[in-house]
């Protein structure tokens, strides 16, 4: 078998009456980029709150490197090593960019209250590690969060840049899986091949392992070893883009959403 | 067993009027998910409206209107002034906040709360007033009543009327709840506030709505309260506290929670009172509230939430 | 649906325009001239340099002041901006909602009262005693923020409200535990050991029974200190964690943070400050109430930090100053007459700076004045036959112009007040002609009951005044005098 990073076993999520997750299995290899598209209402963000602990799954067993993380806590989950970026974007708007990135290191510092009032050398050392890393983050990027803006607050950030913090900010966490919720959602279509290409080097360059919700079907079919689709959270296909893309069911359930229906074929 | 009896009677009568208090809590708390911390000093304002009243129909002592018309037209006048104020506080001091971070109408509350205060000390003393019902109609409202059978219990008029007016109100807020087309709309509205903004509900109307029955309930009770103990400007505080852990450990948000927790209140508090100690029966209450907070955080009637991301 | 999100940022440029981020350092406006040249060099001195001269200033206020009442607004100002420190880690950077602050306040002074006075019997040195006080105080904020596990907003409000309130309860009737007496009660506790270093006592007043100077360094350099550490924790990983959560719990908790566990550590961390700040008022006072820690004083606080901005360590520490200041202006009738003048035209000007509708306003309110207090005069004689509050100058030129009835009316204080509360709202619904119009009237009618009501009851006015800062600061400028920009995530 090989190193499974995350499996889903039968999981299910109900909202009152409403099932919005049913009987899911999944799972995602080392070093995979798999895609999960679906329309909307489908429950891929859903599956994203489940495998991050925001929900508790109603029935089914979550695994992340061979033990389960049903039950813990989203930053207790984060600590072991998965990372998420979210579709409306939540960054922490009045503190610089560079802040943003250096909070999320949070999870694997150490320097308490009482060592950070006294300025210890540890805790400096610390600090300059942190800092380091945030400019490393933010470094990935290139161009596009380059120097200059990492002392400016996170709301001066153009839409797309604040998907690319967003990002940033995810790997300072240390993850080894990367959750990505529609990171080219609303950016223009050069932005958008630019966020393709970027996700291909967070797998090659970056080593991690990536799970990423996607609409745009050019990127889908850019980027993944491998697609999922839903439906009223239900697996309905899985396999290549092509195999995928060409199934009956995922035509079908795409034809019930006019627009997307388009873009998909 | 007449002790209990009696104790069980006080608690009534204290819960009732909690409970009249905790529902404007729950009602605003429902829609606006705001904690309505000047709702205690809307109350005292209720108390005082009242007591000018009396003054104005010529006082106890030579009253211009029969006495049940008299507490008929004071408790009126009560609840038609507070759910005035109550519109006021809503449109000045919450509605701009709407869209602000959850804690900025928080503060602003505390702030109306402060400001009612201490304007009603500044027009009226910081002293305590009472009603005097003592001696409304020499003392009819004490004098009259019934021994409860087989017990040395007796239940004066006042008592009576007390917990007949609070339950008939709590009755009338129902029907308005339930039955009218207003409420109804508060209902949804209390469910999924944007659901029902885009199935036409006016939502500030049904705000509105909201501050003027909550509001209202508050003067009756102030009215209620001042009939029997006296009351003084700061004394908003202290009640609204007691209000919202009733509306609390009912379920906040929930119109029979915020009834049955005014009634737990005013028992807990009543037996603590004679069974312990009149001192200590706050802290009785505190330790509910606690418990409450550790083991059904969302009350009696209230349903765990589920947050959205 | 991601469409929308573009125009939910006012300030934030349109979607993909970076350019504009380029230029935002460009964007500030810069004053130019010699004041320029002096707003730049000022923005290079460092913090601590500013906190060096502002510690320095208060220290050398009351050296040359033989006024004990002076030194005493001194070192309750401190006590205030310490407390505001405190509360500003709870509410600021944690974004928390603690109501029962001030009780940690007086659970600080009474622990420092209970281990060393006379009525315990203990007396332990101050150097022990108030870093263990510090902890005390923050053990029973994290007791007390226990019950509300998540943190919640309401919930940890009415949690710590009501610990408050029990808080009372227990102090007042303290007296009798059992047959016991803790606290004594109303009549607090008295004979509290004045502060003592390695032996060396520090006497609460001078040789001529003057307030002693030292108390305010005292307090200076414990202000000193935890501003210091504070700021250093607001640089740390754990400030970081603070400002993230209060800027979205959420993303902060995916992004590793244990927020609940961070929340109950600021809360307990401002519990702390605040039990620190109990012990030396306690010390100096030499005897504690249960009435020196109620809801008037929380309000204050409160309204420190809003006015300051939550989060600004400088902005709440100027927050005290003012607010200290202006409770005192408000004791007296001439100072706070003086006050009430010089704002009302100060913001009338910041209004409508120098235009027509200024002059209109003013000379519109100063005719209507003189007018209507002739006519009254001349229709009844004791309606301007009263004298203003406290005789001084200032309040005889004051009667000149403001009705000043005799023997009021008993209806008509109450009156005037809930006219000119209705007004003032009224304005803020209308605007343009109707606006400026109603405008004058309301501004005679202010200045009336500031003269006739307000004036005769100043504990009752300082509180209103409070109240309507704190409503005001909310609605018109919620980040306070210097907070940082806020923008909320919905
Ligand atoms: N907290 C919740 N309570 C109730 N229903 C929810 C909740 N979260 C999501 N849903 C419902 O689950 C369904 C799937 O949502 P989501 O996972 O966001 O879809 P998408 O595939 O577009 O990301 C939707 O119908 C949504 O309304
Ligand atoms: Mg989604």
């Amino acid at each position: 078998m090989a190193d499974r990073v995350l499996e889903l076993q039968g999981v299910t999520m109900a909202f009152g009456g409403l099932t919005v997750v049913d009987a899911l299995d999944l799972h995602v290899e080392r070093g995979e980029i798999v895609s999960v598209i679906g329309p909307n209402g489908a429950g891929k963000t859903t599956l994203f709150n489940l495998v991050t602990g925001v929900y508790r799954p109603s029935a089914g067993d979550i695994r992340f490197e061979g033990s389960s993380i049903v039950g813990l806590e989203p930053h207790a989950i984060t600590q072991r090593g998965i990372a998420r970026t979210f579709q409306t974007l939540r960054l922490f708007l009045n503190m610089t960019v560079r802040e943003n990135v250096m909070a999320a290191a949070y999870g694997h510092t150490q320097a308490g209250v009482i060592r950070s009032m006294l300025r210890t050398p540890g805790m400096r050392r610390e600090e300059r590690a942190i800092r380091a890393l945030a400019e490393e983050r933010l470094g990935f990027f290139g161009e596009r969060l380059v120097g200059y803006r990492w002392d400016q607050p996170a709301y001066s950030l153009s839409y797309a840049n604040r998907r690319r913090l967003e990002i940033a900010r995810a790997t300072a966490t240390n993850p080894r899986l990367l959750l990505l919720d529609e990171p080219a959602a609303g950016m223009n279509p050069n932005e958008t091949l630019e966020m393709a290409e970027l996700i291909g080097k967070l797998r090659d360059v970056g080593g991690y392992t990536i799970l990423v919700i996607e609409h745009d079907m050019h990127v889908v079919e850019g980027i993944s070893d491998r697609v999922v689709a839903l439906d009223h959270g239900v697996k309905i296909a899985e396999g290549t883009f092509e195999q995928v893309a060409t199934d009956p069911k995922v035509v079908e359930a795409y034809l019930g959403t006019g627009a997307m229906a388009r873009k998909a074929l | 067993m007449d002790v209990f009896l009696q104790l069980t009677l006080n608690g009534l009568t204290l819960g009732s009027v909690y409970a009249l208090i905790a529902l404007g809590y729950s009602l605003v708390y429902g829609i606006l998910k705001l904690l309505n911390f000047a709702h205690g000093d809307v109350f005292t304002v209720g108390a005082f409206v009242g007591f000018g009243a009396l003054q104005l129909l010529g006082g106890v002592a030579h009253p211009a209107v029969p006495i049940w018309l008299l507490l008929v037209l004071i408790t009126l006048a009560a609840m038609a002034v507070c759910a005035v104020l109550g519109v006021a506080i809503e449109r000045f001091a919450y509605r701009p906040l709407r869209d602000a971070p959850r804690i900025a109408p928080l503060i602003s509350a505390l702030g109306v709360s402060f400001f009612l205060a201490y304007s009603l000390q500044l027009l009226f003393g910081a002293d305590q007033r009472d009603y005097d019902a003592f001696n409304l109609g020499s003392g009819v409202l004490f004098m009259t009543g019934f021994t409860i059978p087989g017990t040395e219990v007796r239940v004066p008029l006042l008592r009576i009327v007390v917990i007949l007016c609070a339950f008939a109100l709590m009755v009338v807020l129902w029907l308005l709840v339930t039955r009218t087309k207003t409420g109804k709309a508060m209902t949804a509205t209390s469910i999924d506030r944007e659901a029902a903004a885009m199935m036409g509900i006016n939502v500030d109307r049904v705000i509105v709505f909201a501050f003027v029955l909550g509001s209202a309930l508050a003067g009756a009770a102030g009215v209620l309260f001042g009939l029997r103990a006296p009351f003084y400007p700061s004394l908003g505080f202290l009640v609204g506290l007691k209000g919202f852990t009733a509306a609390v450990i009912g379920g906040i948000g929930s119109i029979p929670g915020a009834m049955a927790g005014g009634l737990i209140l005013g028992f807990a508090e009543a037996y603590t009172q004679g069974y312990v100690s009149t001192r200590w029966s706050d802290l009785i209450v505190f330790v509910i509230l606690v418990t409450f907070m550790l083991f059904r955080p969302q009350g009696l009637f209230g349903k765990a939430d589920i947050k959205k991301v | 649906m991601s469409d929308e999100r573009d125009d939910t940022q006012p300030t934030g440029p349109a979607l993909g325009k970076d350019e504009w981020v380029a230029r935002f350092g460009a964007n500030r406006v810069r004053r130019s001239g010699a004041l320029g040249v002096l707003e730049q060099r000022l923005a290079t001195v460092s913090w601590w340099a500013w906190l060096t001269l502002f510690v320095a200033v208060i220290a050398a206020l009351p050296l040359g002041i033989e006024s004990g009442y002076v030194r005493r607004v001194a070192f309750d100002t401190v006590v205030l901006m310490l407390l505001a420190l405190g509360l500003n880690i709870v509410v600021g950077w944690g974004g928390l909602l603690d109501l029962g602050f001030v009780a940690f306040y007086g659970v600080g002074a009474y622990a420092y009262a209970l281990l060393a006075s006379d009525h315990s019997g203990i007396h332990l040195p101050s150097i022990l005693l108030i870093p263990l006080v510090a902890v005390i105080g923050a053990l029973a904020g994290w007791l007390v923020g226990l019950p509300s596990r998540r943190l919640l907003g309401d919930y940890l409000a009415i949690v710590t409200l009501f610990f408050f309130q029990i808080f009372l309860t227990v102090t007042n009737n303290g007296d009798n535990v059992f047959g016991a007496s803790i606290t004594n009660g109303p009549n607090g506790l008295l004979n509290i050991d004045p502060l003592s270093f390695f032996g060396w006592t520090i006497p609460r007043s001078t040789s001529e029974g003057l307030f002693n100077v030292a108390y305010i360094y005292v307090a200076l350099a414990f202000f000193g200190v935890v501003y210091v550490a504070l700021r250093f924790v607001n640089e740390s990983r754990t400030g970081r964690a603070w400002r993230s959560l209060r800027e979205d719990p959420l993303a902060a908790e995916m992004m590793g943070m244990p927020v609940n566990r961070l929340k109950l550590l600021a809360f307990a961390f401002g519990a702390g400050v605040a039990a620190l700040t109990g012990t030396f008022a306690s010390a100096l006072n030499g005897s504690v109430f249960p009435q020196n820690f109620e809801f008037p004083l929380l309000i204050t606080v409160y309204t420190i930090v809003i006015l300051g901005g939550q989060g600004s360590q400088v902005g709440v520490v100027l927050g005290a100053v003012i607010v200290s200041v202006l409770l005192e202006v408000l004791r007296d009738a001439n100072d706070a007459r003086s006050l009430f003048y010089v704002a009302l035209v100060l913001g009338l000007y910041g209004a409508f700076r120098a235009s027509t509708r200024l002059v209109v306003v003013l000379g519109g309110t100063i005719v209507l004045g003189f007018v209507l207090r002739t006519v009254a005069g001349a229709i009844d004689g004791s309606w301007t036959a009263g004298t203003a509050e406290d005789a001084g100058r200032a309040a005889h030129l004051a009667a000149e112009w403001v009705i000043v009835p005799l023997e009021p009316a008993r209806w008509l204080a109450p009156a005037a007040y809930l006219v000119l509360v209705t007004l003032v709202l009224g304005l803020t619904l209308v605007g343009g002609r109707l606006r400026l119009a109603a405008l004058v009237p309301t501004l005679y009618l202010a200045a009336f009951v500031w003269e006739n009501v307000l004036l005769a009851k100043p504990e009752a006015t300082r509180y209103i005044v409070i109240g309507v800062i704190l409503v005001g600061l909310m609605i018109v400028r919620p980040n306070g005098l210097l907070g940082e920009k806020r923008v909320e995530i919905v």
